[in-house]
């Protein structure tokens, strides 16, 4: 082995053709994410207010985050959602991915279909479930009412458990697509041959899928969960159009309750240790996650 | 060699002079300068306005326009849930408009902030300083200084259907004059069955019933906040006339005088019952009826300040002040246009977007047979009030601000003492939070 490569350079480029290539996703991160991280953390240990003038408070505004039950409140209701969307979009996604996975004719169609709520976004159709959800004009109380089950006159996002399942059904609804054409890609990725071994030694449709394809795509799996999980955790779009978090703050997210003490109390620095503490709960989350998810060789 | 450890120490003081940065204090401006009463000003002049008063805005600036060509004036409407963000974001960033036409009851938000520029030397130099709306000028003053000075009023007054009430054999007077006559009446209005109902608010909307409940609460001399700026707590627990004023609109709810939909009326729509001729009696601004009023209905319309459990009259005196922001490239022409519209003959059209004058002497002969609708607030332009306080918006304006919470439970659960308490602590806590 020659110096070069020890020093870590090539057999054909120097090192500092490396060094080059890399450079500017180097510095993107620094500027973009390292220095601002710092920043963060800086202006975490001040009073910093929107407008007006900063003091540094020390560890004022984590013990004030600690203490404060809506954010408290906010973080438990960001995992009580978390656990009730992640399983059924991991299921639904799988399923629809099942469905659209072959190149049988009308497959491309119904990926379309399947992929359409998550291209149109969780902000036009929380609107629109905005208006949907209105008491007696809304179509879901109509629909309901039509139906017999209701008197058309629910108020759906006045109350927070309706409004949680409300809101829940629409996030399943509208990106479990993504999951499908994660998973649908993972599968398309299985040789056929290993189906076609199963297929002979007599293994039903449901022991292919548990036995061969589930753990043959289960990395895909595991990002799909991850991804979700970072999703609802950073949930505020489909709430703040929906619930702004009400009534009173039953259904108010983390996020949410990091908005407001940036953007309505214009207290940027108490908002930046929240923000830091829910870098830190994600992180946590996503590392045991991907413990649990891990390849075990 | 750049090492790990001086790479960090490089990063941590890049980003802590980057903070210094933002603490940057705009240039105070000297209102006391010549420059302020010479006039002949020239150039263009950034103006903000939020977007609910643009109508009236845009209509000053038209015949600002019309009346000079010295001074331009660029309007830029501010969606209201975004102004205070948008204002603090530019003025953190050294580029504020020269004229902001803010909403009153956050004026104090950027005042105590030292934003905005002095303007009491100009304000006492009015001629017409004495009529000016005296709780417009309370939400700008801070230690006895103004910064801020009234522009429009948008106030809430208790608007009653004389149809119906004709019809029910009620009063106007009798009915609006004490908590007993709004139940009599609205339980009388709403005996004439059907779908008419005694009376209207939007039950999930949590800044309009600060706008037009909190009044009844005024009228009694009783605020649900109490103190000064820096030392202000909550004056829920105990407050009867605040306990009252929930009690009846918990009847009103429970004896089904009310439609339905306020239960979930998050104020959208207006006072669309009302508007429609089924409701007796609705509390708003008179922004609220003449832009959406058939052409007629306000004929069988009359207006009454609001009245508190135990007597006494208030009103919301809401609207806007204009305020010149520290750091403004032009405010000697910001103060020109100011002085445009707050003369009379633009005051006293303001009635025709929907908002009130926010100068007694507006009230002439000529103004009443024009806006009749327009005169109560200014007959007893003293009654209004509004809170001030660096967390009304947290409080009174967020749907999840523990006014929504306490007066949702109070008037449809009927729990008002338990309800009551839970907010105290809210108050006490958002209002430590905005003072510090």
């Amino acid at each position: 082995m020659s110096a070069a490569t020890r020093r870590g350079g090539s057999l054909t480029h120097p090192a500092r053709t490396g060094v080059a290539l890399v450079l500017p996703a180097i510095a993107f991160v620094v500027v973009f994410v390292f220095v601002p991280l710092v920043a963060a953390v800086g202006i975490s240990f001040t009073n910093l207010p929107l407008i007006g003038p900063w003091e540094f408070v020390g560890l004022d505004n984590y013990l004030l985050a600690f203490t404060d039950p809506v954010f408290g409140r906010s973080i438990l209701y960001t995992l009580v959602y978390t656990l009730i969307v992640t399983f059924p979009i991991l299921a639904l996604g799988y399923a629809l991915a099942v469905v659209v996975r072959s190149n049988r004719r009308g497959s491309t169609l119904l990926r379309t279909i399947f992929f359409l709520p998550y291209v149109i976004g969780l902000t036009t159709i929380s609107f629109i479930a905005l208006l949907e959800a209105q008491p007696d004009s809304g179509a879901i109380n109509v629909v309901l009412a039509w139906l017999g089950i209701t008197d058309g006159s629910t108020a759906w996002l006045v109350n927070g458990p309706l409004a949680t399942g409300l809101t829940c059904a629409l996030v399943i609804w509208g990106v479990s697509g993504l999951t499908m054409v994660l998973l649908m890609s993972a599968m398309q990725g299985v040789p056929r041959e290993v189906y076609e071994s199963a297929e002979l030694d007599g293994a039903s449709w449901w022991k292919t899928e548990w036995n061969v394809t589930i753990p043959m795509i289960r990395r895909a799996i595991a990002m799909s969960v991850i991804i979700s999980v970072i999703g609802s955790f950073l949930a505020f779009t489909q709430f703040f159009i929906l619930t702004q978090g009400g009534p009173g703050s039953e259904t108010t997210t983390v996020v949410m309750a990091v908005f407001r003490r940036a953007f309505i109390d214009l207290q940027l620095g108490s908002a930046t240790a929240m923000s830091l503490l829910l870098v830190l709960l994600t992180g946590l989350v996503t590392a045991v996650q991907m413990l649990m998810l891990r390849e075990k060789d | 060699m750049l090492t790990r450890r001086g790479f960090l120490s490089a990063a941590a003081v890049a980003s802590l002079a980057a903070l210094a940065g933002c603490s940057g204090r705009l240039e105070p401006i000297d209102t006391t300068a010549a420059s302020f009463r010479d006039g002949g000003q020239e150039g263009t002049i950034e103006v903000w306005c939020r977007a609910d008063t643009l109508e009236g805005n845009q209509a000053m600036v038209e015949a600002f326009h019309a009346a000079q060509d010295r001074i331009r004036v660029r309007l830029t409407p501010i969606p209201n849930s975004q102004y205070v963000t948008k204002l603090a974001t530019a003025i953190r960033g050294n580029r504020p408009p020269d004229l902001v036409d803010i909403d009153d009851i956050y004026s104090a938000l950027f005042i105590y902030r030292d934003a905005f520029a002095d303007l009491t030397p100009l304000i006492d130099a009015l001629p017409f300083r004495d009529t000016l709306s005296p709780g417009h000028l309370a939400l700008a003053q801070r230690e006895g200084r103004f910064y801020g000075v009234p522009f429009l009023a948008d106030n809430s007054v208790m608007w009653c259907n004389l149809e119906l009430f004709d019809r029910a054999g009620v009063d106007v007077d009798e009915a609006t004059g004490s908590f007993e006559g709004y139940l009599d009446a609205a339980r009388a209005v709403a005996g004439l069955g059907g779908d008419v109902r005694g009376w209207w608010y939007p039950g999930n909307s949590s800044g309009f019933l600060g706008f037009v409940v909190q009044p009844h609460m005024w009228a009694a001399d009783a605020d649900m906040i109490q103190g000064a700026v820096g030392s202000q707590t909550g004056n829920v627990v105990g407050n009867e006339p605040a306990r009252k004023t929930l009690e009846l609109l918990h009847t009103m709810w429970a004896e089904d005088l009310v439609p339905q939909r306020a239960f979930s009326d998050d104020g959208a729509l207006g006072p669309a019952e009302f508007l429609a001729g089924t409701v007796g009696m609705a509390s708003c601004a008179y922004g609220n009826l003449v832009h959406n009023a058939e052409p007629g209905f306000l004929d069988g319309v009359e207006a009454r300040l609001l009245v508190g459990p135990e007597g006494g009259r208030s009103f919301f005196d809401g609207g806007d002040n204009f305020a010149i922001p520290n750091g403004a490239s032009r405010p000697e022409a910001a103060w020109e246009y100011v002085r445009f519209c707050l003369d009379l003959p633009q005051q006293q059209a303001l009635p025709e977007g929907g908002y009130t004058p926010i100068r007694s002497d507006a009230l002439t002969d000529d103004f009443r047979a024009r806006f009749p609708h327009s005169v109560a607030p200014l007959e007893q332009i003293d009654a209004g009030y509004a809170p001030l306080s660096l967390s009304y918006n947290r409080i009174y304006n967020q749907p999840d601000g523990p006014w929504l919470e306490m007066f949702r439970r109070a008037v449809f659960s009927g729990e008002i003492d338990e309800a009551m308490s839970a907010a105290q602590p809210r108050y006490d806590q958002l209002l430590r939070q905005g003072d510090a």
